[in-house]
């Protein structure tokens, strides 16, 4: 569930500071990257400062926040920070003072007041809809073909003949390169990342295979900057309108067409002057929860409902007996992987999560928590509902949750059982002279939130980041 | 007798109605007209169900549900005198019987959990009033907190409940003695109220009870029980003495669910039965002050440095309301006054709306899109099986003539209390003009 | 997968939050604003409040946005307006129904399109409001607040309905099935649900006009302020001018900011730093509240703004001094007054009563209620 935000963080974090510069000069990118990449703390800090004409001084900002929630804003400005949209100057009393750079400020300036001629919000077409298309029609669209998508990884598009869309090259290609699936003697075989891919909710697979496009686009010969930008623009366009491709550059003509492939957009036909963007595009800023509402439903082939409210399909007991109301053959194959299935019926399948069925799971290498949140991110609205019923009659102070907590736990123990060791890639700082000189950078990795374990006997501490620990030692000499 | 009662005992003949209606064609059931404790009969819910035209039973499901969301919308709401300041003393029973497990978890702590409750609702309801707590255990009575208007000193005290065990047998003359006397300084133009939440079949009392109840009747005592295991006669003559012959002051919890509503219902105030003493009260408003550096308060002794002056003598407290301890005024800010209004000017009910008069497409306050108006000649065929719910989807409020939905009906009598519609234009006549020339 | 430090663990819990539902409720009123026409007209305090709008839609692709203006005589929807509900009123509007309108659509692509449907409807329906007014209305200096707060919480509550349906979490709707009769049920249920679970709604109210004359509206706007407050909402007040009792009390009551501007014309600075942040945020900042609030009522025989204050115990109203003829204005009660209106020569009565009722009982006590001097 992390990995939507935190992947493509990473990934843009890795990006210089100039590809930045290129990327902010676009309103709708600022916008995306302001919604979806930054925490809710983050996001006043820079509507505060948005407006300001001067910069704020560091001290003013600390004083705003509470003293109890400053690991908060620590961990707020240092992803500010890394994404080069804070950055720090010195006022006229040579006080530090924060403020917003610039391209990216200005562009976010317009993306709210909607200044200037910059049609960074994509042109609608103008041509009279000979054929306009329902939104219904393009959420069936996508639906078929991201299911393809993934039942080519699992190998279920033979079950499911009744929809046969042949994947493109380009699709089987990029899907290979992230080691997704393995081709062998012919035979598509599904990776233990592959594994990990199809059991993690629409919009987290979305964002994973458009970072594979944007970091294989380079070796295509297209520029990553214009494909990310172009990528952003089309998560703010609106849902059933269709679009004109002219203004469009090569390059984001040929994107167009490889997201076509993914039903991320759709066109008529290659040649047609228009797209239209699906419910898998306008949806990649939202947060995972709202997505799956929507394209999860029509996803998990409920779509045959539309009324139908809720996303969810799944029912699990507390005696590990699992229900699913679907007739998906992907779902199935899907919840086949790690439980063992007993009954099918037209519109159900029944099974039971057993200590085997999870083993069998985890040798493929799917993680429990993977599990987990594919089960939780398609549990039957039966199951939030007593989930609330119970959360506001009971006063004890357990937090609610939606799966029942045993067998959550169990699938824990039993990959546990074989998982004894976590390895966690990172550095190691020791070698301290004195225990001051160990104590503040320890304490201040602690804060923003990089540190792993401490020993304070040994004076060492390890870390998953170094950079902004290296800095903080470098200022304090 | 009071108008108010008479109206309550309409209100449950309704509903029997209703059982008759679900019931009268299969076997009768005996009917008991005894009320209060007496509502055993269950409601066979299945019988009446009835298929719709496409064989599903939906329809008449949601038409359930929505009645059910509707039934208690309609109350009475003619304004009535109500006594907003009240005294009330909660006796909880802490004997053996309440190790019962029949309510879940068990009725001791089920009835520890409502108290609490109860308590925050009652004074959300009450901000003017007093309660006080107390405990029937091992044949005495015991305080288990003092009469006073702050919530928190009773949630604490009935947490702390929690660590002893339910124990012996209770005394209900000792504590509705207890609670006489607790009760006796209070002024005479707030009420006296007792609430008994009872668990055991029976009272081992030191005395003779009836004595008792005649002093609780002179004293203008009024008693409500709510019992946990079946009716007990000695609780049923109580209630009938103490509220002159109302029985329904008695109640016997059916469930958990049960339970909880016969305790909510206790906080909304009382109708005054007759003429008791009104007078005017002198009342301060102070305003809240910060100083610099702390000072003692008047009523705990603690520095503090945020608090209200008392308009009078300027003696600073922490907390409102209270009654000033060195000028005895009492103390109490305007918005405590207000939560009670709409006790007293209640929001009119709104009435169905057929489907002729079904003129509006969409709810005025939330905007939610109504069923379309079908062909006059299936009016009559898409006629409602159930009380209670309009044809159409639409409610009216008979002032403003907007229409609303089910839900925004519900948040408008039950949360807000003021009609959208109503207020949202000025007076009738300005609306009036303005509707036609603009 | 199993590289998820401490740092993505935090920004999960801060991406997986329900978003928000912000009511702006914008006082009309011309004549206040027409006195404001030097720093801050209206056109430019609108036009920044939809930068503030547009702002809050950013933060959250869900996050969802209502505007009602509390005009001098009624109140009205700017923002959404139901598709149907226009055509209901289109009678007297000239049947202008064209909202969704895709007229000036295809010009205006620079602006991101939620953003841009959200500035149109709004300019529209208040241009439409003010032509609707007349001279007439204009009178008073007070502007249907009730009104507006009641149209925003039916809003607020449709909302959560459905977004709890939606999203299968915690539904008020599913308290109300289960639920019967009583009427102490219902309030608790809206309270006692999980706060993150739920659609984070608020409400900021930009008022211009001054509270003496809404006196009438006191009642139902005290209800509205309850029911906010049960439901956990907070109430920010941004005061333009003028200084309005309970508004202070209402933002009191349910934890809002309230911030009279000094300086109108800092509008849009002023709703970014202290408006913007939800009220998930809200608990990592310091926020601008005012410590002093004045909780005096008013009396309802004068209107008169009192400290001490007389209150029936029926009814619970409140004079500045007792009523005449000792009954109660508002219910008619007669009321038994007390010492509390008599001069301060009462003591030397007393004393009097004191010797005469020790040296001859007969003279009864009748008297001893102090003849009650008759209310000026």
């Amino acid at each position: 569930m992390a990995a939507p935000t935190s992947r493509s963080l990473e990934y843009l974090e890795g990006l210089p500071g100039t590809t930045f510069f290129k990327l902010y000069q676009q309103p709708s990118t600022a916008l995306a990257i302001f919604r979806r990449m930054l925490p809710d703390l983050a996001k006043c800090f820079v509507m505060a400062l948005l407006y300001l004409k001067d910069p704020l001084p560091t001290q003013d900002l600390e004083l705003w926040v509470k003293t109890e929630s400053k690991k908060q804003r620590d961990n707020a400005l240092s992803i500010l920070g890394r994404l080069h949209i804070l950055s720090t100057t010195l006022t006229g009393e040579n006080a530090r003072a924060y403020m917003v750079t610039n391209p990216f400020a200005s562009s976010l300036r317009q993306a709210l007041m909607g200044s200037e001629d910059s049609q960074s919000f994509g042109v609608f077409s103008q041509a009279p809809g000979e054929s306009l298309i329902s939104i219904a029609d393009l959420d069936e669209y996508a639906r078929g073909r991201w299911e393809s998508v993934l039942g080519y990884m699992v190998g279920t598009s033979a079950l499911s003949g009744q929809r046969d869309v042949n994947l493109s090259k380009g699709v089987k290609q990029l899907l290979q390169a992230g080691h997704l699936v393995e081709i062998r003697d012919r035979r598509v075989d599904i990776t233990k990342d592959g594994f990990g891919f199809v059991l993690q909710d629409v919009n987290t697979q979305v964002w994973h295979i458009l970072i594979l496009y944007v970091e294989s686009a380079e070796a295509i010969g297209m520029d990553s900057v214009e494909v990310l930008s172009f990528l952003f623009l089309l998560s703010s366009l609106e849902l059933g309108q269709s679009y004109e491709k002219e203004q469009l550059s090569s390059v984001q003509l040929r994107t167009l067409a490889d997201l076509a492939d993914f039903g991320i957009i759709y066109q008529e036909t290659p040649e047609a002057t228009r797209f239209y963007p699906t419910r898998l595009a306008t949806t990649l800023t939202s947060d995972s929860s709202a997505l799956s509402s929507t394209v999860g439903s029509s996803l998990t082939g409920a779509s045959a409902h539309p009324g139908a409210s809720g996303s969810g399909f799944i029912i699990i007991e507390t005696n590990y007996r699992l229900y699913a109301y679907t007739s998906s053959p992907l779902q199935i194959s899907l919840i086949s992987l790690f439980t063992t299935l007993k009954y099918r019926f037209p519109n159900l399948v029944t099974g039971k999560i057993t200590r085997q069925s999870v083993r069998r799971a985890i040798d493929m290498g799917i993680t429990a928590d993977q599990i987990i949140s594919y089960l939780y991110s398609h549990a039957h609205t039966q199951l939030r509902k007593r989930d609330a019923s119970l959360s506001t009659s009971n006063t004890t102070s357990i937090p609610p949750s939606v799966l029942p907590p045993t067998v959550t736990d169990q699938i824990r123990l039993w990959q546990l059982e074989r998982d004894r060791l976590r390895a966690t890639a990172g550095f190691l700082f020791k070698d301290f002279t004195s225990l001051q000189e160990y104590q503040a950078p320890c304490q201040y990795a602690a804060e923003i939130g990089v540190l792993v374990w401490k020993s304070d006997r040994k004076r060492m501490f390890f870390v998953t980041r170094h950079e902004q620990v290296a800095a903080f030692l470098r200022s304090k000499k | 007798m009071a108008d108010s009662d008479e109206e309550y005992v309409g209100d449950v003949t309704d509903d029997e109605d209703d059982f008759q209606v679900a019931q009268s064609d299969r076997a009768q059931p005996r009917k008991r007209k005894q009320r209060g404790g007496a509502e055993w009969e269950l409601s066979r819910t299945w019988e009446t169900l009835v298929e719709g035209a496409d064989g599903t039973i939906s329809s008449t499901v949601e038409g359930l549900l929505e009645a059910n969301k509707r039934k208690r919308l309609l109350k009475d709401t003619t304004p009535l005198q109500r006594g907003i300041i009240r005294h009330l003393i909660l006796i909880l029973d802490l004997s053996e019987a309440m190790s019962e497990k029949d309510l879940r978890p068990t009725r001791f702590l089920l009835t520890l959990r409502y108290a609490q409750e109860f308590v925050r609702e009652f004074f959300e309801q009450n901000p003017i009033s007093q309660l006080g707590v107390l405990g029937l255990r091992d044949g005495l009575a015991l305080r288990v907190s003092d009469i006073s208007g702050n919530p928190t000193e009773h949630l604490t005290a009935i947490q702390a409940l929690r660590t002893q065990d339910p124990k012996g047998l209770p005394s209900l003359q000792n504590g509705l003695e207890m609670a006489r006397g607790a009760l006796f300084h209070t002024p005479s133009h707030g009420t006296r109220e007792v609430l008994v939440v009872f668990g055991s079949l029976l009272s081992s009392d030191p005395g003779d009870i009836h004595q008792t109840i005649n002093t609780l009747v002179a004293d203008k005592v009024r008693v409500r029980i709510v019992g946990l295991a079946a009716q007990v006669a000695i609780c049923q003559e109580l209630c009938s003495k103490t509220n002159r012959g109302d029985e329904t002051a008695y109640g016997v919890a059916l469930n958990e669910q049960h339970f909880r509503e016969l305790l909510m219902d206790v906080t909304t105030p009382l109708a005054t039965q007759k003429q008791s003493a009104s007078s005017l009260l002198m009342m301060g408003f102070p305003s809240r002050t910060v100083e610099p550096c702390p000072s003692l308060c008047a009523c705990h002794s603690r520095p503090s440095r945020g608090g209200y002056m008392c308009s009078r003598c300027g003696s600073k407290v922490c907390s409102l309301p209270a009654e000033c301890p060195s000028c005895g005024l009492t103390l109490i800010l305007s918005t405590h006054l207000a939560r009670s209004y709409h006790h007293l000017f209640p929001l009119r009910n709104w009435v169905e709306v057929p489907w002729r008069r079904a003129s509006s497409s969409a709810c005025f306050a939330c905007g939610l899109p109504f069923p379309a108006v079908p062909p006059e000649a299936q009016w009559s065929a898409i006629e409602s099986h159930t009380k209670g719910m309009s044809v159409s989807s639409r409610y009216e409020c008979p002032a403003c003539e907007n229409h609303f939905c089910i839900d925004c009906d519900l948040f408008a009598h039950e949360v807000v209390h003021n009609c959208p519609g109503c207020q949202s234009k000025s007076a009738p006549v300005v609306s009036e003009r303005m509707d036609t020339t603009a | 997968m199993n590289s998820i430090d401490a740092s993505e663990h935090y920004e999960l819990g801060a991406t997986e939050l329900s978003p928000s539902l912000l009511t702006v409720i914008i006082d009309t009123n011309p004549h206040a604003w027409a006195a404001l026409e030097d720093s801050l007209p209206l056109a430019k305090a609108v036009a920044n409040i939809l930068v503030f709008i547009n702002a809050h839609l950013a933060c959250n692709y869900a996050n969802e946005v209502a505007v009602v203006a509390s005009h001098s005589q009624k109140a009205a929807w700017l923002y959404p307006v139901h598709n149907d509900a226009t055509s209901q009123e289109s009678s007297d509007r000239d049947g202008d129904v064209s909202m969704n309108g895709d007229g000036g659509a295809a010009s205006q692509t620079n602006k991101y399109r939620p953003f841009r449907m959200v500035e149109e409807q709004v300019t529209r329906k208040l241009k439409e409001l003010m032509d609707s007014t007349h001279s007439a209305d204009l009178r008073g200096n007070t502007s249907m607040l009730a009104g507006a707060l009641t149209l925003a919480l039916s809003n607020i509550n449709r909302r959560t309905i459905a977004w709890a349906e939606e999203h299968g979490g915690a539904s008020l709707d599913d308290a109300a099935a289960e639920g019967t009769g009583a009427t102490g049920t219902g309030p608790s249920r809206y309270s006692a649900s999980d706060e993150d679970e739920r659609l984070q709604s608020r409400i900021l109210i930009v008022s211009v006009s001054g509270s003496s004359n809404s006196a009438h509206q006191y009642i139902p706007v005290m209800n509205s302020i309850f029911a906010c407050q049960r439901l956990h909402i907070p109430i920010d007040v941004c005061k333009l001018s003028g200084d309005a009792v309970f508004l202070q009390q209402a933002c009191d009551a349910t934890k809002g900011v309230y911030m009279a501007l000094s300086e109108p014309r800092g509008l849009l600075q002023y709703l970014m730093m202290a408006f913007l942040p939800d009220q998930r945020s809200r608990r990592h900042l310091v926020l601008p509240t005012r410590i002093d609030v004045d909780f005096r009522a008013a009396c309802f025989c004068h209107r008169r703004v009192v400290d001490i204050g007389y209150v029936c115990s029926i009814c619970l109203s409140i004079f500045c001094e007792p009523p005449p003829g000792n009954e109660c204005l508002t219910c008619g009660t007669p009321l038994d007054v007390g010492n509390y209106g008599s001069r301060p020569a009462l003591i030397q009565r007393k004393k009097k009563k004191k010797k005469r009722a020790n040296g001859a009982s007969a003279v009864g006590t009748p008297m001893s209620r102090g003849t009650p001097t008759p209310g000026p």
